[in-house]
């Protein structure tokens, strides 16, 4: 029985680390678009970076 | 009324300023959360001096006022909502967004930690349910009550401060919400067992407490997300123009300029896979637009040189050139915005009255609790807290006051994504009860694009002449008719003073004599009294339903036109008549014309040749016979027939449909929008009422056996915590379309896998 003296604690620390851990991700906006980063394997990368221009003369 | 734009600092929006000083401002509010939250923003901006009306939507946090810009001020309205606890916020783009955001992560964080709360404090209290009373030690007993105090008071002072702020906001203004007894019952619950906690004996219900904070912000997590959902229709919209442009120097290189920055009779450039970012006009060849975003339609359009952008729509053809014809703030888009603004700021007549309800309900149960902690103090002491307690846990009255505007908005927000604006919180439900649809066949059944198929010629007229008169007299015309004529205008041929009749055709002079071009009627009314009769004569040889064009003299030429029936139009009639909706076309148009359209679409009643006096009196007719009305037309000529309307829907394109004072604005040119729209109507008005009556069925059944003391508190708080997600989950599924799961299966079953590398 006199586990649960330390597990407890134990228990609580784990449950700080995770709310700690919760509370870091959803601060670094892992929470705020769920399905964009799905989506966005799906899209291409390669529109032009370069002067929008170019891309009208190359057309 | 001029529409403009000016942005006060605290970031409201005044939405438009008409030419008499009266201003219509919309913004959104933070912190808004039932009726009474409504009611007192009402308050604190009506008791302004220079305030014509205010309304607040809980369901879109919006609040829109109307007031005279000469006697108040903007900052002081928005003062007056911070004074009543409340923040407004700036309505479109970035800022909205970060509120948006912020709200969201905070709710995230909020439900995070009481879940996680929640597991460890039921594990830590599963040892005193499970031990027997005699069995446990008292010392670990004491144990894992303090430990479960440690880990629900973080939960309570953090996650459940919603509830707490809520109830507050409530009570300071004597009004109340579902906050105020939801606060109460987690006071109660948690304050009984600290007290327990600290005497060493009794019951603790941290628990139930911390249970109950989890599943409540879940429910309103979802129904937030239902909103902000619902809100992003407009906010995509606003966010489809980009920040910069390409505009052509008159060298003829480009340069980056702030969209705000664009002028109409500018040459802009748009590359391909960019945004168009004013409404404006192609310059030369041809160009593949998406509109999408602001019409809905999901095929891309192919528009030529002279044809009009819109907008907000994608190139994605090639790169072109075009010449703006309105600055942004002109845009469709940017009317189309505001319109909708103006539908969400409304507040619907169904959600008021399910707030009003909301409040009387609250004010039952706290009553009932009352009377509970009496009635079972005189029979039971040690049985009146739990019982009190379960009483205002079980109940829920989220289906009024979170569900019924919910559904709206999820309902508003689907039509959106179809191409059918609100801008009338009260469409949908009217939409739902829709009987009869009629339709002006112009440009609704139609193409539009009219055909000249044959011309006859009576006096000593060419045919081609005959077209170059017709040409010169509709050259001015928004009429579909002068579009057909537009191919055979001749550059010596011109008319003067011309000038149009509503539904009849123009008149106009060339080469000094007065033609006029239209239906027989008017053509004859034009012609001296002496050559009237035979000409009449002669003209009934001739189609009856022909645009015939004549000078003072007599008929000189009469058209045969056609119009294409567009390929979807049969099939969305069909699915309003498999709805059991009733199909009338009601034209202006010839007889004849109308006829053919309505055999080749299956539609049995069509009137044609109606004026709009005589289109006002058919739909009353309807009206009297008890039918409800939708009435679909171009919204321009149909300005009495959509008033009188039980529910209006102008069709149409660019800015003119915005202009529209229509209940429903359909910017998709397929018919079908309005099939699927009236089934979405009727279906959240269907999912409405399935939610009052399971919560009508949940409370009529629980709060007897809570007030009889059968219903532990943990046992309360996940029956309201059910009952009121599945209420919200419900309404989001108004937001959905109906056939997304047939569909996917549909689709992933053909692909073998051998077509699938394939």
């Amino acid at each position: 029985m006199s586990s649960a003296y330390l597990l407890i604690p134990l228990g609580l620390v784990l449950m700080a680390v995770a709310t700690a851990v919760l509370f870091w991700a959803v601060n670094s906006g892992q929470f705020d678009d769920l399905e964009e980063a799905g989506r966005s394997i799906l899209e291409s990368d390669d529109t032009p970076r370069a002067d929008p221009d170019a891309a009208l003369d190359r057309d | 009324m001029s529409s403009s734009t000016q942005t006060c600092d605290r970031g409201a929006h005044v939405q438009w300023t008409g030419e008499d000083g009266r201003a219509r401002t919309v913004f959104a509010v933070e912190g808004m959360r039932c009726a009474g939250c409504a009611r007192s923003i009402e308050r604190a901006i009506g008791a302004l001096d220079g305030i014509e009306r205010v309304q607040v939507n809980v369901a879109t946090a919006r609040v829109a006022v109307d007031w005279c810009a000469d006697r108040a001020r903007l900052a002081d309205i928005v003062r007056a909502v911070e004074h009543a606890g409340f923040r407004p916020l700036p309505l479109a783009g970035e800022q909205a967004d970060r509120a948006f955001r912020l709200e969201r992560r905070t709710a995230i964080k909020r439900i995070g930690l009481a879940g996680l709360g929640m597991m460890q404090v039921m594990m830590f209290v599963y040892g005193l349910y499970a031990a027997d009373p005699n069995g446990i030690d008292p010392q670990m007993a004491q144990y894992l009550r303090v430990v479960s105090m440690l880990v629900a008071t973080p939960v309570l002072l953090y996650s459940g401060v919603p509830f707490f702020a809520g109830a507050w906001q409530n009570l300071k203004r004597r009004t109340l919400g579902m906050d105020v007894p939801v606060a109460a019952a987690i006071a109660l619950a948690y304050g009984a067992s600290v007290f327990n906690t600290l005497r060493g004996a009794g019951e603790v219900y941290f628990d139930s407490v911390t249970m109950f904070i989890f599943f409540l912000l879940t429910g309103r997590f979802v129904e937030m997300t239902v909103r902000q959902r619902s809100l992003s229709g407009s906010e995509a919209l606003a966010r489809s123009v980009p920040a910069t442009a390409l505009r052509v120097r008159p060298d003829g290189s480009t340069e980056r300029v702030p969209v705000s920055a664009l002028a109409s009779g500018d040459r802009i450039s748009i590359p391909r896979g960019s945004v168009v970012p004013v409404d404006c006009e192609l310059l030369e060849g041809e160009a593949l637009v998406d509109e999408s975003l602001v019409t809905g339609e999901a095929k891309p359009v192919l528009r030529r040189a002279g044809d009009r952008l819109l907008g907000g729509s994608v190139n994605v053809g090639h790169p072109v050139r075009a010449l703006a014809r309105a600055d942004v703030a002109g845009s469709t888009i940017a009317s189309l915005v505001s319109l909708l603004e103006r539908g969400r700021a409304e507040r619907p007549r169904l959600a008021s009255a399910a707030d009003r309800a909301a409040a009387r309900f609250v004010f039952a149960i706290l009553l009932l609790s009352a009377a509970v902690a009496t009635g079972w103090s005189i029979v039971d002491p040690s049985r009146a807290f739990e019982a009190t307690l379960a009483v205002l846990v079980v109940t829920c009255p989220c289906a009024l006051s979170l569900a019924t505007p919910a559904v709206l908005a999820a309902a508003t927000s689907r039509l959106t994504r179809m191409g059918l604006l609100v801008t009338n919180g009260d469409a949908i439900e009217r939409l739902a009860r829709v009987t009869t649809v009629m339709i002006d066949k112009t440009g609704t059944l139609t193409t539009g694009a009219v055909r000249i198929t044959h011309t006859d010629t009576f006096g000593n007229l060419t045919p081609q002449r005959a077209r170059a008169i017709a040409a010169a007299l509709e050259r001015d015309s928004s009429h579909p008719l002068a579009a057909a004529f537009s191919g055979f205008a001749q550059p010596d041929v011109v008319a003067t003073a011309t000038r149009e009749f509503p539904g009849q055709g123009v008149e106009g002079c060339v080469d000094g004599k007065t033609w006029r071009l239209g239906r027989a009627e008017f053509v004859l009314a034009g012609l001296r009294a002496d050559v009237a009769g035979s000409a009449a004569g002669a003209l009934d040889a001739v189609a009856q339903n022909a645009v015939v064009l004549g000078d003072s003299h007599g008929i000189e030429a009469c058209f045969v036109v056609a119009e294409d029936v567009r390929s979807d139009a049969r099939a969305a009639i069909e699915r309003l008549r498999a709805a059991g909706l009733e199909v009338v076309i009601a034209s202006g148009d010839g007889r004849a014309t109308v006829s053919r359209t309505a055999a080749a679409l299956g539609i049995d009643e069509a009137h044609g040749r109606l004026t709009p006096e005589r289109k006002v009196e058919l739909l009353r007719e309807r009206q009297r016979m008890g039918r409800r009305v939708l009435m679909i037309g171009d919204g321009i000529n149909d300005g009495p027939v959509l008033a009188a309307a039980d529910v209006s829907c102008a069709m149409g394109e660019g800015s003119a449909v915005a202009q529209a004072a229509a209940d429903l604005l359909l910017l998709n040119p397929s018919l079908s929008a309005i099939a699927e729209g009236a089934a979405t109507a009727r279906r959240a008005l269907g999912v409405m009422r399935q939610n009052l009556t399971w919560a009508l069925v949940y409370n009529v059944c629980a709060v007897p056996l809570a007030a009889l003391g059968f219903v532990p508190p943990w046992v309360a708080a996940i029956g309201m915590s059910v009952s009121s997600l599945v209420v919200v989950l419900n309404a989001g599924r108004v937001a959905r379309p109906p056939h997304a799961r047939k569909v996917a299966a549909r689709s992933s079953v053909p692909l073998s896998p051998r077509e699938a590398t394939a």
